[in-house]
């Protein structure tokens, strides 16, 4: 290797570094925080504000009440993205409409939900036009309520595109020549679906599916505009925290942070074991790992 | 493509999928229709869809409401500034880092490319309060400084990881053709790898802006809501019960990643490539 050749490499490693550095040593601080020997009210090493927060039921209740809410909208974008996926394979306006939310920034897509279905909304509005409703309080409370209605479809809205995207390429790329093959030998579009659509969905469509659980458990601008204050939406409870006026209530925000970065490296580690099972299409092989399994594992 | 929509399929399914389609376009497009409504008109008092006096009225035109707002305007070029930035200077770290992979061997290419996953999966909350520290000691907190900085730590990540994708499709023997021909490194940058690369590249430079453009979390850490974006205005104007211009801003919002996306569905169209 030349003299040049290794300047390139190592300019290379600093930028490698740089786009990875920043997490790692967030990383390290927030736990140095958590452990309280760094940041706002730091002393002497304890694991007291690890215990206060895990012994303190807002925390669980705030993030059962998450992962609750990002596993909604998932199975509903999922649902709806495999619906799109294989129904509307070969409609050009299908793909345009679906791929729509995918440019409407989040929050943007969350104030839309915040005025389509607030109880003074368009929706309200609408019901009340068709006689169902007689004023705004009539209408079902569907923002900022415990059960997450509004945030779960914003969710969903704005996530299934991504599923979809995935799940067409899935199909475009290993669904073709498997999809005429069944076809040759006769097999009905029932049987097609079961044994050919279906299997490449599932494998190709679970790392995406796991990424954007993984996204919503941490998303905090459609929190703001539409979640309840309590139960508080984990990120939200982060926020509060770390914009916590008492200092050393600020530490366990690097907490909370810690328990959502573990969380999210968790899923990776599934995400990663899922696509060495599955022989993930993204590798390039689906195609031949389709047709390596085809018939042993379509059923399982 | 060949088509496989197949002649004889059954009416039933046909009609099935005008039903999807019409479901489809409802969902797709009520939340922007919605922010059109309610950005073009004055608040319309419940039931009415309609504000009584909106027509004919200077108040009633939508333009006039955004280019009369200077926070609105100041926003959207913080915005803009931070996006153009982040997308520059992420692609520039990002194809640094990426080419540095892609050249090393396959089992330490996994470790650094999951290295380069953290950023970009990392909960934007947890990323800004590790951040933060490191933008306060350098007094840049608050700063629009710091908060491109912040932005640009997902925004690497991600384009480390898309220009991968692309560097892996990428023949590098024509760059040592070149060089062999006596081509000075930067000759070969500009004359074989940049025109080769040229569309992953102007795409990274989109995705990374649009990484910056819909950020809230890291702005309103690093940015201590002194740093203004379009995004953060949008907030405040709706906490403080201003739906229109609430509105009027999410639409600013929107137009350019809907731009953005058809630009790059043109591009793919015409080079024969993808949708």
């Amino acid at each position: 290797m030349s003299a040049r050749r290794a300047t390139a490499n190592g300019a290379g490693f600093v930028a490698v570094a740089l786009v990875a550095a920043p997490v790692l040593l967030g990383g390290i601080y927030s736990l140095l925080a958590a452990l309280g020997v760094a940041g706002a009210g730091a002393a002497t090493i304890s694991a007291s504000r690890i215990v206060r927060v895990l012994s303190d039921a807002e925390t669980w209740r705030s993030l059962t009440w998450t992962l609750l809410t990002a596993a909604t909208a998932t199975s509903l974008a999922t649902a709806a993205a495999v619906v799109v996926s294989v129904r509307l394979q070969e409609s050009r306006a299908g793909r345009v409409l679906a791929m729509l939310p995918l440019a409407v920034p989040h929050v943007a897509a969350a104030l839309a939900a915040l005025l389509l279905l607030g109880q003074s909304g368009l929706l309200s509005r609408l019901a009340f036009a068709a006689g169902w409703v007689s004023e705004p309080a009539a209408f079902p409370v569907l923002v900022y309520d415990r059960t997450g209605i509004s945030l779960i479809f914003a969710f969903a809205w704005k996530e299934f595109p991504f599923l979809a995207l995935t799940g067409l390429v899935v199909l475009q790329t290993a669904g073709q020549s498997l999809h005429e093959v069944a076809q040759t030998l006769g097999a009905d579009a029932r049987a097609i679906f079961r044994r050919v659509t279906w299997p490449l969905l599932w494998r190709g469509m679970t790392p995406a599916v796991l990424a954007v659980f993984a996204y919503l458990i941490g998303q905090y601008e459609m929190a703001v505009l539409l979640a309840p204050s309590d139960p508080l939406p984990f990120p939200l409870l982060t926020y509060e925290r770390i914009s916590d006026p008492a200092l050393n209530r600020r530490g366990e925000a690097h907490v909370l942070g810690l328990i959502a970065l573990l969380l999210t490296i968790a899923l990776v580690l599934l995400h990663e074991r899922v696509r060495e099972t599955l022989g993930g299409w993204m590798g390039g092989g689906a195609h031949d790992r389709a047709a390596d399994d085809r018939g042993e594992r379509y059923d399982a | 493509m060949p088509d496989r929509a197949g002649r004889d399929r059954p009416a039933r399914a046909v009609r099935g999928n005008v039903l999807l389609l019409t479901v489809l376009s409802l969902v797709s497009l009520a939340p922007v229709l919605v922010l059109v409504l309610t950005a073009w008109q004055p608040p319309a008092r419940y039931p009415s869809l309609w504000a009584e006096a909106a027509r004919g009225n200077a108040d009633g035109n939508v333009w006039t409401t955004i280019l009369q707002n200077t926070t609105l305007g100041r926003a959207m070029l913080t915005s803009l500034l931070l996006a153009l930035l982040t997308g520059l200077t992420a692609t520039g770290i990002g194809f640094v880092a990426a080419r540095t992979i892609a050249r090393i061997s396959v089992r330490a290419r996994r470790l650094i490319a999951a290295a380069a996953f953290l950023p970009v999966i990392a909960p934007p909350l947890a990323l800004g309060i590790g951040v933060q520290v490191f933008t306060l000691r350098l007094g840049l907190g608050g700063s629009v400084t710091g908060v491109l900085l912040s932005h640009i730590v997902p925004a690497a990540g991600y384009l480390t990881l898309f220009l991968l994708g692309a560097l892996t499709a990428y023949d590098s023997r024509m760059e040592d053709e070149a060089r062999s021909l006596g081509a000075r490194p930067w000759q070969v940058l500009l004359r074989i790898t940049l025109p080769a690369l040229r569309g992953p590249i102007v795409q990274a430079i989109a995705l990374g802006a649009l990484v910056s453009w819909g950020q809230v979390a890291l702005t309103l850490i690093v940015g201590g809501g002194i740093v203004r974006t379009l995004p953060v205005e949008l907030l405040a104007f709706v906490r403080a019960g201003d739906d229109r211009l609430g509105a009027a801003a999410a639409i600013l919002l929107t137009v350019p990643p809907l731009l953005a996306f058809g630009l790059v569905q043109a591009g793919a169209r015409r080079t024969g490539v993808g949708a």
